[in-house]
């Protein structure tokens, strides 16, 4: 039996251990609706980020067009993705533990051997400390596997005004083994929710 | 000036560093490290802390102290500092104090009406003025140039301690984005260290085989200070090195997308649309451009109404039965 992995997947279990204190029992259920791959209602912010993704799309096709809201952020971002090809679906198949696993994503945008990720956030660049945060992401991982041609994954991150970068090449990150291991040892231990992620996570 | 990939010289590449680490560490010490007793090095001293280093390591160099950002601008127009090759910000948090001082002096709604900061129109102008005096020394001075940090230690949620740069604004964020090398620096036994490689307590950054943990020489009597020197002439051969090996990847690719571009143009019906397909699987491709052709011969198969079909594997008109 092969069963499918996504880095939407490892983030919500990763996020039961990582939330705020007081936040457990909501990233549980969130993380629960991930496994049950029940359809989620779109916050705010990430309505945002979708349209901020949208806008820098557009930007990056057409150099003429006028974005709506969050110019110098959208800017930005577009002139590093113009030429690219967004939304590009990655896969590859892996053996771990013993398990067949399909690990699949969607790359922000692909080019010339990078991948990049477009993240918007909803605070200010200057009111938090942003450096470092992807440092024990998944993501960066699982589509440098995925798509073995590219050497570099650039998290391109703006609050819409300022842009912040953060690279990683596979020298620095962590392997997908890592990340898929714990994630598939923690299911272990509880027989229901593996079950749960068999069913509803099982591909052809 | 046009070059091609393989005519380029790196050998006068500069680069840009940050260095931050607990106080009396050696920060400012290593960041004039130019193996020339500093003659090299102009020092932006914003602390007014260059004194405590040891005067050996900066008999050479030009250290810059001023009480207002217009006299530092004033100063770079010297010919010492048309002459460094580095250039030291000492510290970067301190800039934007200074930066601070000067928009609240010089424009009138970076203040409140208590005259105190307005944090959000006041920190706009701070921004926008450091990103240009950042540029200049970076891209019309071509000079390297290294931001000192102060950092502070925070604990995360679970309590392990983490290292932060001190300064207010989001300079600490977007100062990691034109970084070349960036380094915590910290005691392991009683040896020095320069970290690249970011890790759970501290951020870094690393490239052109810059990476680790990087031993500080102990500068006794005669040795000279010369790390950054080292680090950065080892970067550049580097930089070379990957060039020859990167050069005619690139240039394959940008043969590969050119070639791809041209052959959708031809592309308006499956029989168009399949033997391009097979076209690009032929192909000697070269970084991620395999992919790419993919994704940009299944957009122009949309608009000329075809869809791919996985069982056929080949693309047919999109109203066939699927």
């Amino acid at each position: 039996m092969k069963t499918k992995i996504t880095k939407t997947l490892i983030e919500s279990w990763q996020y039961t251990f990582d939330c705020a204190e007081g936040y457990e029992d909501e990233a549980m259920e969130d993380f629960l609706a991930t496994l049950k791959r029940e359809p989620k209602e779109p916050t705010e912010a990430m309505i945002n980020g979708t349209t901020f993704e949208n806008q820098c799309y557009a930007l990056a096709n057409d150099p003429q067009a006028i974005p709506e809201k969050w110019v110098n952020g959208t800017r930005k971002v577009a002139e590093i993705i113009r030429g690219g090809q967004f939304q590009v679906p990655v896969s590859c198949d892996l053996t771990i533990a013993g398990r067949d696993i399909w690990l699949y994503g969607i790359c922000d945008v692909v080019k010339a051997g990078t991948i990049f990720d477009v993240k918007f956030r909803n605070k200010s660049l200057g009111s938090t400390d942003v450096y470092g945060k992807y440092l024990d992401c998944s993501q960066h991982p699982i589509y440098l596997k995925a798509l073995p041609e590219a050497s570099r994954f650039i998290y391109l991150v703006s609050d819409g005004d300022d842009l912040y970068t953060e690279e990683y090449n596979r020298s620095n990150s962590k392997s997908v083994e890592y990340y898929v291991l714990n994630f598939l040892s923690w299911l272990q231990s509880s027989p229901e929710l593996m079950k749960i992620y068999e069913e509803r996570w099982a591909v052809e | 000036m046009i070059q091609h990939g393989y005519e380029m010289d790196f050998s006068k590449q500069t680069f840009s560093v940050i260095l931050y680490g607990a106080p009396g560490i050696g920060k400012t010490t290593l960041a004039m490290s130019d193996g020339n007793m500093g003659a090299d090095t102009l020092l932006i001293d914003l602390e007014h802390g260059v004194s405590r280093t040891n005067p050996v390591h900066r008999m050479n160099a030009n250290i810059l102290s001023a009480s207002t950002y217009e006299e530092v601008l004033k100063d770079l127009e010297t010919d010492a500092a048309k002459q460094a090759k580095n250039i030291v910000i000492d510290t970067a948090g301190s800039l934007v104090d200074y930066l601070k001082d000067w928009a609240l002096r010089t424009k009138p709604d970076a203040k409140t009406k208590t005259g105190a900061f307005n944090g959000l129109k006041g920190f706009g102008y701070v921004k926008s003025e450091l990103e240009s005096f950042v540029n200049r020394i970076k891209t019309v001075m071509n000079k390297n140039v290294i931001f000192i940090f102060h950092c502070d230690e925070k604990a995360d949620k679970d309590g392990n301690p983490i290292q932060r740069l001190r300064c207010e604004g989001s300079f600490r964020n977007t100062v990691w984005t034109g970084i070349d090398f960036g380094a915590y620096i910290q005691m392991l036994g009683n040896k020095r260290y320069a970290c690249f490689t970011p890790e759970d307590e501290f951020f870094a950054k690393g490239c052109h085989g810059i990476a680790g943990h990087i031993e500080i020489p102990n500068l006794k009597d005669g040795v000279p200070n010369d790390f950054l020197a080292k680090l950065f002439d080892s970067a550049r051969k580097t930089m070379a090195e990957e060039n020859d090996a990167v050069v005619g990847q690139r240039n394959q690719y940008e043969k590969i997308m050119a070639g791809v571009k041209e052959m959708l143009e031809g592309v308006t019906d499956a029989d168009t649309a399949n033997a391009c397909m097979k076209a690009i699987m032929e192909m000697d491709h070269a970084l991620t451009s395999k992919k790419e052709a993919g994704m940009m011969l299944n957009a122009k198969c949309k608009t000329v109404g075809l869809r791919f079909d996985p069982k056929a594997k080949a693309y047919v008109p999109d109203g066939d039965q699927k």
